[in-house]
């Protein structure tokens, strides 16, 4: 079952990520032209059958934005979309820069690598704030992977990086997250997978007057 | 969900999630584990006595617990072999199969391989106690569904570009 843990450690996550999402949302608003906006109406840390289930099933494909944290937090960050949300939000940008076509096609879960690069700079932007506004709060270095887009079962892809850090405690922050143009709604799910105790270190570190 | 048409009308599917281990010997059943990462699936199927069993491995050694029992595969493979006799399985005449343990990420810091780990963990364990795999789909890059069939023993291992049979 989801936990909604201490009080405290959450609800300084859920600021955090809530100012997070308004500089992601800026950077995305900039880079594409539209008056994107990011919200995170939820925030669980949950067991890694339970995130699956989130995602639609273990064996439901998606497309996973992949990265990698480095630095006073270490571990994992994904984002997960249903493939014709990828497709519709890789199309924010691109309808945008001009690519001269739409993020369309036939396959259920087809990709180009336009799409895909999209997609890696939508999940860097949105990862990235978060970890940015982690690393301000308690003025430690968080960096980031580049990111990789990959195609597959959700369960396996929350398997391959949960396996690596939790071990003993299999938690997983598990974000939902939706992306505003207008009326155009796209719903993912962000997913940090930190290593046992370092998330915990950075909240002891991070100073909760700040705005 | 597909894999109810893929199981077959009138068949029951019994999903074992991470950490967990189901055993059946109900022909009428079939055993799945769903979206195998870096896990491991080990199937276990006794023909004589009509008997299957399915542990879903996450890691390759650490502490048990009552919730998930084979969450590792040691010390689980002893809580699978045990669950598999009480069910009326022979382990000694049984056969063995097993899919997974994928690198499908590459992960920051170069990750700890644990899919490989996984694998020769189950490879180890069964080579230890005089077991050994019938035929197996390990590594690779790709993530995995199985589902072990009670009645005939045959492990259908499907990923997102096809099935195949072992």
């Amino acid at each position: 079952m989801n936990e909604r843990p201490t009080t405290t450690d959450d609800e300084l996550l859920a600021e955090t990520l809530s100012a997070a999402m308004v500089r992601a949302s800026d950077v995305l608003a900039e880079m594409s032209g539209r008056p994107i906006r990011i919200s995170t109406p939820s925030i669980d840390r949950c067991s890694p059958d339970d995130v699956a289930h989130m995602a639609g099933g273990a064996e439901v494909v998606v497309v996973a934005v992949y990265l990698g944290i480095l630095g006073a937090l270490s571990g994992h960050a994904l984002l997960l979309l249903e493939p014709d949300s990828a497709r519709r939000l890789a199309g924010f940008l691109l309808d945008s820069v001009g690519s001269g076509r739409p993020v369309e096609s036939e396959g259920a879960v087809d990709l180009d690598d336009l799409g895909r690069s999209a997609l890696g700079e939508i999940g860097n932007v949105t990862v990235s704030a978060f970890l940015n506004e982690l690393g301000r709060r308690s003025s430690l270095a968080i960096l980031t992977t580049p990111p990789q887009v990959v195609v597959e079962m959700a369960g396996a892809v929350i398997d391959a990086a949960v396996s690596d850090v939790v071990g003993e405690q299999d938690r997983v922050l598990a974000a939902h997250t939706i992306f505003h143009d207008g009326e155009d709604r796209i719903h993912a799910l962000l997913l940090v997978l930190p290593e046992l105790g370092s998330l915990q270190r950075l909240l002891t570190a991070s100073d909760p007057r700040l705005p | 969900m597909t894999s109810a048409t893929a199981a077959g009308a009138g068949v029951r599917l019994i999903a074992a999630g991470i950490g967990e281990l189901v055993v059946s010997a109900d022909p009428a059943t079939a055993l799945v584990a769903y979206g195998l990462g870096s896990c491991v699936a080990l199937a276990a199927h006794d023909a004589r006595g009509g008997i299957a069993a399915l542990a879903h491995f996450m890691l390759p050694a650490g502490t048990a617990s009552a919730e998930a029992p084979v969450k590792f595969v040691e010390p689980g493979l002893d809580a699978f072999l045990e669950a598999f006799v009480a069910a009326g399985g022979d382990p000694a005449r049984a056969t063995y199969k097993a899919a997974g343990g994928a690198a499908m990420l590459r992960l920051a810091g170069g990750g700890l391989d644990i899919g490989q780990r996984n694998a020769e963990a189950v490879l180890r364990g069964l080579e230890r106690r005089g077991l050994r795999l019938a035929a197996a789909d390990l590594g690779g890059s790709a993530g995995r569904t199985v589902q072990l069939e009670t009645r005939t023993g045959r492990l259908l291992v499907r990923s997102i570009v096809g099935t195949t049979t072992l």
